[in-house]
């Protein structure tokens, strides 16, 4: 019998990165997520009192979830907020003392994680071509142009960026990333790095210019 | 959004190449650092020299529009659509000071300034995000110093590496001289 591989849905590595699942929250369109995280935001700015912020926690904490995400993913994304928090508790209690600030800095800290946990949701739930979609929508027809060439050309600036530092570095120019620690070779970044990488950007810029206005895209200057 | 008019198609698209490198060093540097603020340094690097390329009103604002957009749609950055912010308004500090001295991509001083005061805009959405939810004003303040100093130092560095980079585009003819 042949060896079959369980197929599990791919989990995104990073935080706020698009997670592919096929859950009632990813079927949502675009535009009802962006609406969502603007009511849940505006309650997180609006609860003050802990029922409230239980409350509130407790949808958001369902809402996360609905989306088919994991207890991980919710660490990889809260983990930068836990830190906040933090540093918010203790100088709450630093000013009014454990007594009077304790309370007060849970209290902004949670409020602080709410108004951004459904942001995180959007991220991870909505591709980037539903996003593209809802955009194009609502932006005007030369900055969608520009967006979407931009992003069309990432793939390529990152290859570029790629080569050029490997042939620089075989050169001898000091940008390996453990050499980048060192600020004294930062300067060697920009000039044997970024130059190269700007030269290419700008005669790319002029190419794809050229390209579009040839196949008749009008209306810029 | 109609002041992308202002640009020719060419322009448009080098300042949205600038808005790319800026998602690809943040995306770079997030597999490698873990120092808070650290992101600032390309992005304002990249603000200035977009400005640099295409001396006109607007053109840092537009860079700062195209990444945030950018960011979203890759899913980068957290806070979610509210990141778009979080380049815009240093564009936007970038092109008012570029009425103020339009010559300040070539000059080191005005660099390191613009750049730390672009920087410290987070300072700024730190305070209104922590103001609406009702924080006490002196931890407001503090907390927002403490979460933008790192940002206003990398950037500062980053803004000073633009001067010697414009410069060298201008002699090699690759970007224009007059404004």
């Amino acid at each position: 019998m042949p060896f079959k591989r369980k197929s599990k849905p791919r989990q995104a590595g990073y935080a706020f990165q698009y997670s592919p699942n096929d859950s009632p929250v990813h079927r949502l369109a675009a535009g009802w997520k962006l609406a969502l995280c603007g009511v849940l935001g505006a309650l997180a700015v609006a609860a003050r009192v802990p029922w409230a912020l239980g409350v509130l926690l407790a949808v958001n904490l369902a809402y996360y979830f609905a989306a088919g995400l994991r207890p991980t993913d919710l660490w990889r994304d809260i983990r930068i907020f836990v830190i906040q928090m933090a540093i918010i508790l203790v100088l709450y209690v630093v000013k009014f003392g454990l007594a009077e600030g304790l309370w007060p800095g849970i209290r902004t800290g949670v409020q602080i994680l709410l108004l951004f946990l459904p942001g995180a949701v959007f991220l991870r739930t909505t591709r980037g071509s539903q996003m593209m979609q809802s955009l194009k929508r609502i932006m005007p027809e030369r900055l969608s142009f520009v967006l979407f060439t931009s992003l069309r050309f990432v793939p390529f600036f990152a290859r570029e960026f790629r080569e050029i530092a490997m042939a620089q570095r075989l050169r001898g120019a000091p940008i390996a990333p453990r050499q980048l620690w060192n600020p004294v070779h930062w300067k060697d970044l920009f000039n044997c790095l970024m130059i190269p990488l700007m030269v290419r950007a700008l005669k790319t810029a002029r190419e794809a210019a050229l390209s579009a206005e040839a196949r008749g895209f009008g209306g810029m200057k | 959004m109609s002041f992308v008019k202002r640009f020719t198609l060419q322009e448009a698209i080098c300042l949205g190449f600038c808005a790319s490198l800026i998602v690809i060093t943040r995306g770079g540097l997030r597999l490698h650092l873990n120092v808070p603020g650290h992101a600032m340094f390309f992005t304002m690097f990249f603000l200035i020299l977009g400005r640099g390329c295409v001396p006109r009103l607007g053109a840092a604002t537009l860079v700062g529009l195209v990444a945030g957009l950018l960011c979203t749609l890759l899913g980068m950055g957290k806070g979610g659509p509210l990141i778009i912010l979080k380049f815009v308004i240093p564009g936007l500090i970038v092109d008012c000071a570029g009425i103020i001295y339009s010559g300040f991509p070539e000059s080191y001083v005005a660099c390191g300034i613009i750049g730390a005061i672009a920087s410290a805009s987070r300072f700024l959405t730190i305070v209104i995000v922590e103001w609406v939810i009702g924080m006490d004003w002196s931890v407001i303040l503090q907390h927002a110093a403490i979460s933008s100093s790192f940002g206003v130092l990398f950037g500062a560095i980053g803004s000073l590496m633009c001067p010697p980079i414009v410069r060298r585009l201008k002699a090699s003819g690759l970007i224009t001289r007059d404004p």
